[in-house]
């Protein structure tokens, strides 16, 4: 059992305790929350001093140790009210299974995201390299540090919003709000924090790494699905406009007859190879983007 | 602490969870302005009773409202502390409230009416 906090620093930090092995981008959301009524609180009472209303707090809001189960209750609540329909149990049947990929809403969200990841893969990447190369150009001068700052803060408002995204499109449980910046320091310090804390960083590192991997996703996603609907298309380009299904040089070559269907099925069966393959991705970038954006510094 | 006292306990938030979204929605359609959590919180604590459980339990619940679009929200900064996050009800909002005060009512005679006896 812990001691009363002394001061919304405590609170906080004893809540986070009492969080602890939660899902990360949970715990942001709370932590956001108790802020936010704690501060609320303080500025509804000046006389009070930070320890006598605590605890008072402890009575209307919680304790950390009640908010923290809360929370995890809630958190519980949601996530199975989030996911309707109920899950069908997966088949064992692995024909089926196969086949299922083009019944599950996530794969065409995590083609759409492997789309739109090229768009925002070259926005980031311009994004950080010019913040960074704009830095180090105003380093000497008076505005560098502000300018650094105000680029740090960008970075991690970024990084919020791509967790939207990824959460809206890949359906990875991310953070909600803003990481919790602890306003009992001094302005100072704060910033400092910002740039001590790893995950300024690794959200910069992300915002780099988006452009090799949004090529990457982008590519993968239409080569796999151009090639299934060039075989699926071939034998009816051959067989009514006469079209060749390759051309090299001068000679065109032409598919026997009789290797037209092979193609077709070959081709239908791609498609759900691309939906598998766009959701394989979708998940691992998804594990990237959560580790990369929103791991908590231990 | 008396055996009672658990099953009152566990009764009591077992009412709350089913009311809570109710109440949040009636004290926004009520208000003429936007209010943040706190202020919610606060009206609520005026009101007592079997909601007077723990304010931060409000959260989480006006969250699942503005995702379900019930509620609109937005962040203001404010000279106190982090930027508030306000909720306004939303038309849905108030059509799904007049529903929902149907059922409650009904649901209340009826409970009434069998504790009676």
């Amino acid at each position: 059992m812990n001691s009363t906090p002394q001061t919304i620093g405590e609170y906080l930090d004893q809540l986070r305790a009492a969080l602890a092995g939660a899902d990360p981008a949970m715990i942001q959301d709370a932590l956001y929350d108790a802020e936010e009524h704690l501060r609320s609180e303080l500025a509804d009472n000046p006389g009070m001093s930070e320890a006598e209303l605590l605890a008072k707090i402890s009575g209307s809001y919680g304790a950390p140790e009640e908010v923290a189960e809360i929370y995890r209750n809630q958190e519980v609540t949601v996530t199975r009210a989030l996911r309707p329909p109920p899950r069908r149990e997966p088949s064992s049947n692995p024909i089926t299974r196969f086949f299922a990929v083009a019944g599950d809403p996530h794969a065409y969200a995590a083609m759409f995201y492997l789309l739109l990841s090229l768009a925002t893969g070259i926005f980031y990447f311009t994004w950080a390299i010019a913040g960074i190369a704009l830095s180090m150009a105003f380093a000497l001068s008076l505005v560098g540090i502000p300018f650094l700052i105000l680029f740090f803060g960008s970075v991690r408002m970024l990084s919020l919003l791509e967790g939207r995204i990824v959460e809206g499109m890949l359906g990875v449980r991310m953070p909600r709000r803003p990481p919790y910046a602890d306003r009992d320091l001094p302005l100072g310090k704060r910033i400092v924090a910002m740039f001590t804390d790893p995950r300024s960083w690794s959200s910069l590192f992300y915002m780099l790494v988006m452009l090799p991997l949004g090529i990457i996703y982008f590519v993968l996603l239409v080569v796999s699905t151009a090639v299934p609907v060039a075989l699926m298309a071939a034998p009816f380009a051959q067989a009514i406009w006469r079209l060749p299904v390759a051309q090299i040089g001068d000679i065109d070559f032409y598919a026997p007859a009789w290797t037209w269907p092979i193609e077709f099925v070959v081709g239908f069966l791609g498609l759900f190879v691309m939906l598998h393959v766009a959701r394989g991705i979708g998940r691992m970038h998804g594990a990237v983007a959560k580790s990369l954006l929103v791991k908590i510094a231990a | 602490m008396s055996d009672t006292e658990t099953h009152l306990k566990k009764f009591e938030k077992e009412l709350a969870a089913g009311t809570v979204s109710l109440v949040l929605l009636a004290v926004l359609a009520a208000a003429r302005e936007p209010l943040y959590g706190y202020q919610i919180a606060k009206r609520l604590e005026q009101e007592a009773g079997v909601l007077a459980g723990k304010q931060s339990a409000l959260y989480p619940v006006l969250r699942n409202l503005s995702a379900a679009e019930l509620l609109d929200t937005h962040v203001e900064p404010s000279v106190a502390g982090p930027p508030r996050r306000y909720y306004r009800i939303t038309p849905l909002g108030r059509r799904v409230l007049r529903e929902w005060i149907e059922a409650w009512t009904a649901t209340r005679r009826s409970v009434d009416s069998i504790i009676k006896t």
